[in-house]
């Protein structure tokens, strides 16, 4: 989606823009393979791990799942193999695609430490990186990006970008983090871009800098990604913002709408819709990142997930444990990562659960300390207070 | 005579000036705002209309028993009493309310979610009330009294982002920070830690002493709230004193932090009918919907701050409340954060003592800290050293057109939630931070600047004059190059757009 349309003045702007930020002073870096991207998608209203990532062999799952089972690998709508238990949703092909490639880790059967049922405070909790919610008041993303090496802080304006119209918790803090969405009103007018970069450039240093870095933004927008949904353009954006080499190194991007209590399977499902944007949008990602890519990790993750039984109207109610991703050509992928439960009734937790048997903290931490080379103890102290439980999970990405 | 000082009396202290008002008050700028000094003799009539304080309170539970959600239980523990207060159905909307198989609960439609419902339940609510917020602050006359009422409402926050307290901000902020805004700090204080707004939004109606009758006697609660009414909540105990009060790192301990939190055990709300006939009601200041539960509270002695309170039941709350809004370190904390929000995000040293001297010798009465305010030789700086925030940016700028546009409904909230601040939905307790850095951000000014130049194609026309109105809402704020920028356009519409987002007309 693209809030400019691309012409020549647009253009114009863009590059007075570009002009007025190469005049500030710049420590010189070295841009190259060793400039690590961390993405994490957040998706708002707990995803369905058992569709998304079915687990065909155990053998209590088709009973257990009632008329949600996806159907074996090979059969008609069947799962995409994965390893011969686990398997991908048929929406997901680009993503198993990737797995395939050895660019893919599926953790199963993982959770947050929030055991309760709340959207809002189980978001909540994945935010702010404490053990509960509301337990602190900005986000381990934002806390993390203090930690960066130096290597990755010089020369960088904004250390993180958060796709979305009000910075999420997540990405709130102490950390210079921007942001941008599409919008609902008309870009404004080029000219009046161009006047008021003149009386800002003359008066309000402060508003110069914000409106060259939305100009410079906006105009990376332009000619966003055709086809897909606003998932996919945000994604896109995402990796335009990234593939800079001064560009932001960390991106937060949400989508909504994965509270699927009915009908989430079928024709007219939400889940299918849903889960083939994901993979739309992992796609304009990657192709927007280009030789970027090899050094990024995509952490997929959700609030909680699903009930294992079909409820009343063929969906699912708030669970615990679900499932996660790790993706990207920074991550030693080709794996499933899970202690598998099992479906059994006796297995389940709460007698209705998948059971939490990982914390997605331990793969957070990992991709902070051995992807974005964050120190240990600053991921302990600040980032995740109180996760000793959770250590973070070793050999997940390629050094 | 000074249209400077008036441009400064309506911009920094007011919400902006309207066209032909800095003529009006540049006679006595100082006096202007003095005269606004004085408590609401009525309220303004668009907050009339809005839900009273018991329906703000009740339209959450209500909303829970009317989606079948354990409307039984929900009922049950109203009547029953005890423990098991309005904020139980925190409970309900985790736990097993959830598992409800139809369409998310009972009492939906099949394909209609709990999310929905709240959604459809709250959302014109919020709309509502927000609309009357926007209206008396587009057209009171006394915008400096107006900016104290969202200065304490953010002071002391209340999210509507907590589900529990998604109806509440509007009636705490017309209880506590509209009635208390020139009164006592000390009756503002007891006013919010009595309402149950703050009581829910922070949790202390779930705290119990260790060792009160109930603590001791578990088999009274009703068995849905034996698992969860487990102790002591610290969460309002804290914020009291990192937020509203003293201030964070201002010498306070984790024990002095535990020690309130056990004072104020038994603080809470007013049960449904058929409860709580042993509760007590909470005197001065205090919300008439507040009711101490001396069988939750914590017997003994405790000491807070080096100081031993002894007093039986809210006695001892009472006390330490009014020790702790005498404390040094909260005339410090308050002179800050009021210098920071009218004069500059790094507040003048100068100014800070001259505000906390008046607080503390005149027992935090805030009539007199803020004609104090008035009086800081540094507030009148020409120069702008603070950038409004989003809502404030939108009242003023309808100020300066008149009244124009109406901004209303949907439009207004995605407008300010765009722009990065929606109302009563700051993400914590700690409410918005009061720096530029928060506001500035690419983003946030890219949606202003889209606003101003669709809103000015809407407003102007051929017999707008860009320049009258930028220079009636400024007067000599406005710079030589802003009017350069207004007359050189090439329409009256993209002057007024001009004006809007020029950085005099941002800052203030």
């Amino acid at each position: 989606m693209s809030i400019l349309a691309p012409n020549r003045r647009n253009l114009l702007i863009g590059a007075a823009g570009m002009a007025g930020a190469s005049a500030l002073p710049r420590i010189a870096f070295a841009a190259g393979p060793t400039d690590k991207r961390l993405v994490i998608v957040l998706l708002r209203g707990a995803m369905d791990g058992l569709s998304a990532a079915p687990a065909f062999g155990d053998p209590d799952y088709e009973r257990a799942r009632g008329g949600l089972a996806t159907p074996r690998p090979g059969s008609e709508g069947g799962a995409l193999d994965l390893n011969g238990y686990f398997g991908l949703s048929p929406a997901l092909a680009g993503m198993h695609a990737r797995y395939g490639k050895g660019e893919v880790i599926l953790f199963h059967a993982i959770a947050s430490p929030y055991r309760d049922r709340s959207h809002f405070d189980g978001q909540n909790l994945i935010e702010n990186g404490s053990d509960q919610p509301y337990g602190l008041a900005d986000g381990w993303a934002n806390r993390a990006l203090l930690g960066l090496p130096e290597r990755l802080k010089s020369g960088r304006g904004d250390l993180g970008v958060a796709l979305a119209p009000s910075t999420p918790l997540m990405m709130r803090g102490p950390a210079r983090v921007t942001s941008w969405s599409p919008s609902i009103l008309p870009a404004p007018a080029p000219d009046l871009l161009t006047r008021l970069k003149g009386l800002y450039d003359e008066s309000d240093p402060r508003l110069a800098r914000a409106l060259s870095a939305a100009v410079t933004a906006n105009a990376a927008q332009v000619g966003g990604a055709g086809g897909g949904g606003a998932f996919t353009a945000l994604m896109a954006a995402a990796a335009r913002f990234m593939k800079a080499p001064d560009g932001p190194c960390l991106a937060m991007v949400e989508s909504n709408g994965w509270d699927t209590h009915a009908n989430q399977l079928g024709p007219f499902g939400v889940l299918p819709r849903n889960l083939a944007e994901l993979d739309r949008g992992l796609g304009a990602l990657g192709e927007g990142l280009g030789d970027v890519w090899p050094s990024t990790a995509v952490l997929v993750m959700t609030e909680f997930g699903r009930t294992v039984a079909m409820n009343g109207t063929r969906g699912t109610d708030h669970g615990t444990a679900g499932a996660a991703f790790l993706i990207g050509g920074a991550v030693k992928g080709g794996r499933v990562l899970a202690d598998w439960p099992g479906l059994s009734s006796g297995a389940l937790f709460a007698g209705r659960d998948l059971k939490p048997t990982a914390d997605l903290r331990s793969v957070a931490k990992a991709a902070l300390r051995d992807h974005m080379g964050i120190d240990p103890g600053h991921i302990d102290r600040a980032v995740f207070p109180g996760s000793a439980a959770a250590p973070a999970m070793e050999g997940l990405f390629r050094t | 005579m000074s249209l400077q000082d008036a441009a400064i009396a309506a911009n920094r202290f007011g919400l902006g000036a309207r066209p032909g008002e800095l003529r009006t008050i540049a006679g006595d700028p100082r006096g202007w705002l003095r005269a606004q000094l004085t408590p609401e003799a009525d309220l303004p009539a668009p907050l009339k209309t809005l839900p009273s304080t018991e329906d703000d309170i009740a339209a959450f539970p209500r909303w829970i028993a009317s989606i079948g959600l354990n409307a039984g239980s929900v009922a049950k523990l109203y009547q029953k009493g005890g423990a098991a207060s309005a904020g139980m159905t925190d409970t309900m909307m985790k736990g097993s309310a959830h598992d409800a198989a139809k369409g998310g609960a009972p009492g939906l439609p099949p394909g209609v979610s709990i999310e929905q419902s709240f959604v459809k339940t709250f959302g014109p609510r919020y709309v509502t009330a927000l609309q009357a917020r926007m209206q008396v602050a587009t057209t009171t006359d006394r915008p400096y009294f107006e900016r104290l009422v969202h200065f304490w409402s953010n002071h002391f926050t209340v999210s509507s982002a907590k589900p529990s307290s998604v109806a509440m901000p509007p009636s705490f902020e017309r209880d506590v920070c509209r009635a208390h805004a020139v009164g006592k700090f000390r009756g503002m204080l007891r006013a919010s830690c009595k309402h149950p707004a703050m009581l829910v939004y922070l949790d202390n109606y779930l705290s119990i002493g260790p060792n009160s009758y109930v603590a001791k006697h578990p088999e009274v609660l009703p068995a849905e709230a034996r698992g969860y009414l487990n102790g002591l909540n610290e969460n309002l105990a804290r914020e009291i004193l990192e937020l509203h009060t003293l201030g964070v790192r201002s010498g306070y301990t984790q024990a002095d932090v535990t020690s309130l939190a056990r004072i104020i055990t038994g603080w809470g709300v007013k049960r449904g009918k058929g409860g709580g006939q042993f509760d007590e009601t909470g005197g001065a200041d205090a919300s008439p919907l507040f009711r101490f539960n001396n069988y939750l509270h914590e017997p003994g002695t405790q000491t807070l701050l080096g100081k031993t309170y002894n007093q039986l039941g809210q006695e001892q709350g009472d006390a330490a409340l009014r020790d702790i809004a005498a404390h040094p370190a909260t005339a410090s904390h308050i002179a800050t954060k009021l210098v920071r929000h009218f004069v500059a995000d790094d507040p003048p040293p100068s100014a800070l003592e001259a505000i906390a001297r008046v607080f503390r010798d005149t027992d935090g009465d805030l009539h007199a800290v803020c004609l104090a305010l008035i009086d800081l030789p540094e507030a009148w700086s020409p120069s702008a050293m603070k950038f409004k925030p989003p809502e404030d940016y939108l009242i003023s700028a309808v100020r300066a057109m008149d009244g124009k546009p109406q901004l209303t409904g949907y439009q207004l909230t995605a407008l300010l939630d765009r722009m990065g601040q929606k109302p009563w939905y700051a993400a914590g307790p700690n409410g918005w931070a009061d720096v530029e850095g928060e506001w500035i951000g690419p983003d946030p000014i890219w949606k202003r600047i889209e606003w101003a130049d669709a809103v000015a194609k809407g407003v102007a026309n051929a017999k707008v004059d860009p320049a009258a109105i930028a220079y009636e809402a400024l007067g000599p704020a406005l710079t030589p190059a802003s009017t350069d920028a207004i007359r050189r356009a090439e329409s009256p519409a993209q002057g007024l757009a001009i004006f809007l987002v020029s950085p005099e007309f941002q800052r203030r």
